[in-house]
């Protein structure tokens, strides 16, 4: 497995802190709940965008982190009720037993949506209205039919069902591709960006999060749980990119996929060399 | 697994359909076209872009080769920058146009056949499905790499015919350039054609990969044209100013002071002004050939600075501003330049302009004797306004008009005590040279003739009665430039269909002009120790194909100065006279000779140029009177 970037660490650090200042933790049970997924051990690759394009676009860590931890806790919900025996039934998540198997089922539910709900708070308090407006709009839309909701909605329809390659890309799309695109519009809106960068960003994190979820079908093939943190080989009811032009063929795309979300970069300069480390660590992400 | 596996190619090509690998490369170019719903409303909107860049790169390019066709038209690295900025307007929309044109025609051939997509079929790769596409955008944006290195490779041609830059070096990079702005403009084009292509043949059509390298290309290529463009600019403007260092001019006097009285409009068949001299003194009298007198301003700068129209740069007395440029168009007399003029006038892009010191290129010979240390004052010659702000006397030729409005100076009169001492004697000085006037013509029957007589004469008299405001303290150089009889004879002479008794009564009140010069200059042609007085004569606008006369008063027994006559001179050998005369080295410059039998100039006493006239100006603080100046010319038959 690939390591992180260096300057995760500090990122990382700074995310987890608000998390832990956000995410209740009281002693309820839904709370306890809320915690187990949120605060878990992960990479916050998503979170870390946020920062980065904040960064890249002239605007501080600071301002950013409040969207980077909303954007993570939004994953977490995500993440919560992809797991639940009603969608994927997965037993592990970040290397450990899933929500729904540590807190109940319906527990997992309400805390997921707890999430959520603290989420778009997050933006709401964190922010002056218009920026919080245009950013919880980017953020619904993540979420919303277009987006995780779509997304997982169309998997469950496919599973058990040989499907075509532009339904499994409108399923990665909305289930992984939705939220790295609001990731980097909510990172560069944070710091004010014009429209023409916004639009660079949103073709690197297009790209980006394609090759990710390629790279993921492809650890789900050839990984293992202690790689992954999740239970491996649980897709083989499904149809994945690997399906369709096996594994060679799913690694050359992922690269190309990552090349091209670099080429995106290229009116920023060496300014998005980190971005590029980014997406080097996706490209690497395999065994 | 190779690249070409047909199942990754399928699925790269499905990818590009909905919209991933491709990373808005050439953002620049494709940025606006991004939302575009069609191959027309892409192509519009990439050739903007594309246009844009030519006219970035094309502009600064342009700007040097008309610099260099139209002289004195950019006076600076700001005229030079406002052109380019014109130019790359004029660019933008010629490079936008072509780019459309290109784009269109390329979907025309694609669609009618003559480069006609493959059909999707197993087995095809990406690149040879999408090989027409690929042709066709390169044949695009050869094209246009071919047009525009012709352009460029003519333009170096102007430029280099303007500069005399024949260096190998200079020739190299200049080359240099034209390829990299060539290849860019090549490259935008090609990659909107392609988007253009791709957009034509519908979502699933192959789009060939721009890679990472050619942006990078693209990049480093125009900012290495760019430069070079910019740096061109810079040296040929600072190459031009460089010319203006003040030459070291170490006189060896002979003891002499020189007065110049120039006189226009003299009409030889009329008056020999070589019998104005006192009687038995000796001088030097040369018949002088001009080639075209019909513009004062181009023949007296051209005695002036020693040099043709085409050097010094002052071709006529209007010429044409352009809206923010300091430089002047000097006048197209083809019927296209005309038409072309009226229409910029009508647009307010370019406005009339009176010939000026700032479009003059060449120093004059009493800026050349200030230059060397000598004293000097000039008064009343074309093209000495705005007067410059140095040691010696200029009253240019808008002083005039500044003495009679009054006011703060706007450089007319320089230094400005010479104009406070001016101004307190103005009443008087008009008011004699008025009465003067009205004295030798009033009395004429004819009065429309006696009207045109006095005007004349007043203005005459006001130049030498400034003249003699000035005489005191004595100076190394006094020039004076007397544009009456010019303005009279023109007046009267240059109605076509006046009856041959008319023309007659005209010439006889000529005569009587030429008489009336002759008495107002005589107490200066009076010889005087140590001073050489030079009349020099043109035929005015008239008798512009007439020989005028150059005339050197000495006193008797001066050294050098032997009784020679019957000789013939160009007009360009006066001002090496002159400032031979003064001791002052000639210039290799100078196109002129020393006129024989006055002092032969020293072999060791050249220098290499007298560099450019000096930029600063005097204080310019009052309202200026360009429109009076205009309406003033247009009442005394200058301009129409």
């Amino acid at each position: 497995m690939s390591a992180l970037p260096a300057f995760f660490a500090d990122y990382q650090a700074r995310v987890t802190d608000e998390l832990h200042r956000i995410v209740p933790d009281r002693g309820s049970a839904v709370e306890r709940a809320m915690a187990y997924t949120a605060l878990a051990p992960s990479k916050q690759v998503r979170a870390v965008l946020v920062i980065l394009c904040a960064e890249l676009c002239r605007g501080n860590v600071a301002q950013a982190v409040p969207a980077a931890a909303a954007i993570e806790l939004v994953h977490a919900a995500s993440l919560i009720l992809d797991d639940l025996p009603s969608m994927d039934d997965a037993p592990l998540r970040r290397g450990r037993a899933a929500n729904h198997l540590a807190n109940g089922e319906a527990t997992a539910i309400l805390a997921a949506f707890g999430l959520l709900n603290l989420a778009y708070g997050q933006i709401a308090r964190a922010y002056e209205p218009a920026m919080a407006a245009r950013m919880s709009s980017r953020l619904a839309e993540a979420v919303g039919p277009e987006g995780l909701i779509g997304g997982q909605a169309l998997d469950l329809e496919a599973t058990d069902h040989q499907i075509g390659f532009e339904m499994l890309e409108r399923i990665h799309r909305g289930k992984t591709g939705a939220l790295f695109v609001a990731a980097a519009t909510c990172g560069a809106l944070t710091a004010g960006a014009a429209a023409e960068p916004i639009g660079a960003l949103v073709a690197y994190a297009k790209n980006l999060g394609l090759a990710f979820q390629i790279v993921d079908d492809l650890l789900d093939v050839a990984g293992t749980t202690a790689d992954t943190g999740k239970a491996v080989r649980a897709d083989a009811r499904k149809t994945t990119f690997v399906s369709f032009s096996g594994v060679d063929g799913a690694r050359q795309l992922a690269a190309e996929l990552c090349e091209t979300a670099d080429r995106a970069l290229a009116p920023f300069g060496r300014k998005a060399d980190r971005l590029r480390e980014l997406s080097a660590f996706v490209a690497a992400r395999r065994l | 697994m190779s690249s070409s596996d047909p199942r990754v190619d399928e699925l790269r090509q499905r990818l590009r359909s909905l919209g991933y690998l491709d990373a808005g490369v050439d953002r620049f170019l494709l940025g606006s076209a991004r939302e575009a719903r069609g191959p027309v409303a892409l192509a519009g909107r990439a050739s903007l872009r594309v246009g844009v860049l030519g006219g970035l790169l094309l502009g600064p390019a342009a700007a040097i080769g008309v610099g260099a066709r139209l002289p004195g038209l950019i006076s600076g690295v700001r005229d030079a920058l406002v052109m380019s900025i014109y130019l790359a307007l004029l660019f933008f929309v010629a490079v936008a146009l072509s780019s459309v044109a290109l784009s269109g025609i390329s979907v025309v051939l694609l669609r009618g056949g003559i480069f006609r997509l493959k059909p999707q079929a197993t087995g095809d790769t990406d690149t040879a499905r999408s090989r027409p596409i690929e042709r066709l955008s390169r044949a695009a944006g050869f094209v246009l790499t071919l047009a525009a290195l012709a352009y460029l490779t003519l333009w170096w041609r102007n430029a280099n015919a303007g500069f005399g830059w024949s260096a190998p070096a200079w020739t190299s990079f200049a080359l240099l350039v034209a390829v990299a702005i060539s290849l860019l403009l090549g490259h935008a084009q090609r990659v909107t054609t392609l988007a253009v292509l791709a957009a034509a043949a519908g979502r699933g059509a192959a789009l060939p990969a721009i890679t990472n390298r050619s942006w990078r290309g693209i990049l480093a290529g125009g900012a290495l044209a760019f430069a070079g463009a910019a740096m061109l600019l810079v040296v040929t403007t600072a190459a031009e100013s460089s010319r203006a260092a003040a030459p070291n001019l170490a006189v060896m006097s002979r003891g002499l002071t020189v007065k110049v009285i120039a006189i226009d409009g003299i009409d030889s068949t009329l008056v020999d002004v070589r019998d104005w001299a006192p009687p038995l003194t000796p001088g030097v009298r040369f018949a002088v050939g001009y080639d075209n007198t019909s513009d004062p301003a181009r023949t007296w700068t051209t005695i002036a600075t020693g040099t043709p129209p085409e050097v010094h740069g002052i071709h006529a007395i209007e010429a044409r501003r352009v809206a923010g440029l300091r430089g002047v168009l000097n006048p197209d007399t083809s019927a296209t330049g005309r038409v072309l003029q009226r229409a910029s006038d009508l647009i307010r892009l370019s406005r009339p302009s009176i010939a000026s010191r700032n479009e003059r290129k060449v120093m004059t010979f009493w800026e050349v004797a200030e230059a060397a240390g000598l004293r000097s004052a000039v008064i009343n010659w074309w093209a000495t306004w705005p007067a410059a702000g140095q040691r010696g006397i200029v009253v240019s030729d808008r002083a005039v008009l500044r003495l009679e409005h009054g006011g703060t100076l706007d450089a007319e009169i320089s230094p400005s005590r010479v104009y406070d001492d001016l101004l307190q004697r103005w009443p008087g000085i008009s008011r004699t040279a008025e009465s003067v006037a009205q004295r030798r013509f009033g009395t004429m029957d004819d009065r429309a003739t006696a009207a045109v007589l006095m005007r004349s004469a007043t203005l005459d008299g006001i130049v030498m009665a400034i003249d003699q405001a000035l005489a005191e303290p004595q100076r190394d150089l006094d020039v004076v430039y007397l544009p009456g009889l010019d303005i009279a004879q023109h007046a009267l002479l240059a109605e076509q269909s006046a009856s041959p008794s008319t023309l007659t009564a005209r010439l006889e009140a000529l005569r009587t002009y030429h008489a009336f010069l002759r008495d107002l200059v005589r107490p200066s042609l009076t010889p005087v120790e140590h001073r050489i007085t030079m009349v020099i004569t043109a035929p005015g606008r008239v008798g512009s194909n007439m020989a005028g006369h150059v005339m050197m008063i000495a006193p008797s027994g001066t050294q050098g100065i032997s009784d020679v006559s019957d000789r013939t001179a160009l007009a360009i050998d006066i001002a090496p006279t002159i400032l031979n005369l003064l001791g002052v080295p000639i210039s290799r410059e100078l196109q002129g000779t020393v006129l024989r039998a006055v002092f032969a100039p020293d072999p060791d006493r050249f220098v290499a140029t007298y560099g450019r006239p000096a930029a600063e100006e005097a204080p310019r603080e009052g309202k200026p009177l360009d429109q009076e100046t205009i309406d003033r010319l247009r009442s005394l038959g200058y301009i129409k």
